[in-house]
């Protein structure tokens, strides 16, 4: 049974009003966008010219102060490009009550992702 | 202003029956492309705990991304990578206010399918020609 | 006939159809996401009713009578091209003239001005006055618009996308005293206008929109976002900070995702999607 709706059609559409935000999210998603241009198309170079060696190699690699620091900015802007970006998915799909519980699941799993990667990145480039 | 209906109205048919385009079917494929490098996204963070943990099991990750299996899925993930890129940087153009003629709307999408083949096929020669 | 037609992967303007089409549909389940009162079944078939007929076409035609209680359902017509006009629009009068009375669609102007009989041919929204009979496919498919609640046959209830329309408040607001005369404008201000308030309201964009599929009841969709832009760019207006306050939204505009359906399909050659790209852009010029 459907609830019966007898609101106006502008109520309806009106819904909740404007929330007078959305800028900010567009924006990062773009500026992550422009930042992602330059250290994954780096980071993809850097796995091709690695392609076979073990990892001994890949530990010279990150030990280079600037492959850390790359690594570390990509895994900045990756993670928080990812959280914007699978946001907007489950807005668009996700129409149930399940949809809030997702978005703090998805954000929350990129900061973990994000922490662990640069985490691991550092401990490799610093020594151990 | 509302009607009273007695039962609810059907649903005129949406994605069922609206023809696939050049604009939709590239849209999606930003979408699937995104999703795809998110899940490598997270496959970047456990090469990188694995590098950091032992020799052993780097060797093991390696393995798996040497068999056919996973070559196959590498590929897969860079034109994901190239697609999303190169799309990402057209969706740039428009946000920018740049492009949307439709000539330029469908000129760059071809560059953009086109660009994502080519660039994919030079990452695969390259890493086996690096791989010696 | 569409005059140019030597093109098959580079589309110029909205009017062209793709020669090559790989897809006609999405290769989804056809009953994916639909609901019980939606689902099409079988329909009747309606040989052409001369019998001299040599040059026959066929038409699917989705059917709803709300009175029967049955689902809409996918009807059969074969028309004789010799006694018919040459638009889509023709046909569908045809038909009701000679097949079936109860045909119902919306149909005013035939010119391609009213906008009252868009419609989904071939998978796509277009003005049935305005494209040519022999443009169509073997057979042509005649949907209502899409993801519109139907009354009845080709006639959506566009009750909630006007109310959208009405939600952007397109109407001139000013606080100013009103002028003895007519508020001037500069041939250049005007010209601005260029564009957007060519828009008959006819929401072949709004009905292609995917985003406005899954999320039409916050999204606005192209439609009313064009003239929410036509109205933010208009010199007179004096609103255009409140505009952009009611507009900044995750879902009434930043549910646009540039899929630019809207702008492959608009049948007046109009461009929504950059418009909504103004709007964005508007948005971020008076952050920074």
């Amino acid at each position: 049974m459907h609830k019966q709706d007898r609101r106006s059609l502008l109520s309806r559409a009106t819904g909740l009003g404007s929330a007078r935000k959305g800028v900010g999210h567009w924006w990062a998603e773009r500026v992550t966008a422009i930042a992602l241009v330059p250290l994954t198309i780096w980071f993809l170079a850097s796995v091709v010219a690695l392609t076979g060696s073990d990892r001994a190699g890949v530990v010279t690699w990150l030990r280079t102060p600037s492959a850390a620091i790359c690594m570390v900015l990509l895994l900045v802007a990756l993670f928080y490009h990812m959280a914007l970006g699978l946001q907007v998915v489950i807005e668009d799909y996700v129409h149930s009550g399940a949809r809030f519980a997702v978005l703090i699941a998805i954000r929350l799993a990129c900061f973990a992702l994000a922490g662990t990667g640069i985490l691991v990145t550092l401990r490799i480039s610093v020594g151990g | 202003m509302n009607s009273p209906t007695r039962h609810t109205r059907p649903l005129s048919p949406n994605i069922q029956i609206y023809r696939p385009q050049l604009t939709s079917v590239l849209s999606i494929a930003n979408r699937v492309t995104g999703i795809v490098l998110s899940a490598f996204a997270v496959f970047l963070v456990i090469w990188l705990s694995v590098a950091a943990a032992s020799p052993q099991a780097f060797a093991t990750v390696q393995s798996v991304m040497g068999s056919w299996i996973g070559q196959l899925l590498m590929i897969a993930g860079v034109f994901s990578f190239f697609m999303h890129l190169s799309g990402g940087i057209r969706h740039l153009f428009w946000d920018a206010g740049y492009g949307f003629q439709l000539r330029t709307i469908y000129a760059s999408g071809w560059a953009v399918v086109i660009a994502s083949l080519l660039l994919t096929g030079a990452t695969w020669v390259l890493s086996i020609y690096m791989a010696g | 006939m569409n005059e140019d037609k030597t093109s098959h992967f580079l589309i110029e303007s909205s009017d062209q159809l793709p020669l090559v089409t790989v897809l006609k549909r999405f290769p989804l389940p056809r009953k994916l996401g639909v609901g019980k009162e939606s689902r099409i079944e079988k329909g009747k078939r309606w040989p052409v009713p001369i019998a001299t007929a040599s040059r026959v076409k066929t038409f699917e035609i989705y059917r709803y009578d709300p009175d029967s209680g049955d689902n809409p359902a996918l009807d059969i017509f074969e028309i004789d091209l010799d006694d018919c006009g040459p638009m889509v629009l023709d046909a569908l009068i045809w038909i009701k003239n000679k097949v079936d009375p109860t045909l119902t669609f919306r149909r005013s102007c035939r010119e391609g001005v009213c906008g009252s009989c868009a419609m989904n041919i071939d998978g796509t929204n277009w003005l049935a006055c305005t494209r040519f009979i022999a443009d169509t496919d073997k057979p042509a498919t005649i949907y209502p618009l899409s993801n519109m609640r139907i009354i009845k046959d080709l006639v959506p209830d566009l009750t909630h996308v006007f109310a959208q329309y009405s939600l952007i408040e397109p109407w001139l607001h000013s606080t100013a005293p009103v002028p003895e005369k007519e508020r001037l404008q500069s041939p250049d201000e005007r010209a601005e206008l260029d564009g957007y308030y060519e828009c008959i309201l006819c929401f072949c964009c709004t009905s292609g929109c995917p985003s406005h599929w899954w999320n039409g009841a916050r999204f606005l969709g192209p439609a009313a976002l064009l003239h929410a832009y036509r109205w933010l760019i208009d010199s007179r207006d004096e609103a255009t900070g409140e505009r952009l306050d009611n507009l900044e939204d995750p879902f009434r505009l930043y549910r646009c995702h540039t899929i630019l359906n809207c702008t492959r399909t608009c049948p007046k050659g109009l461009n929504p999607g950059k418009a909504i790209a103004e709007i964005k852009k508007m948005i971020v010029k008076r952050t920074g």
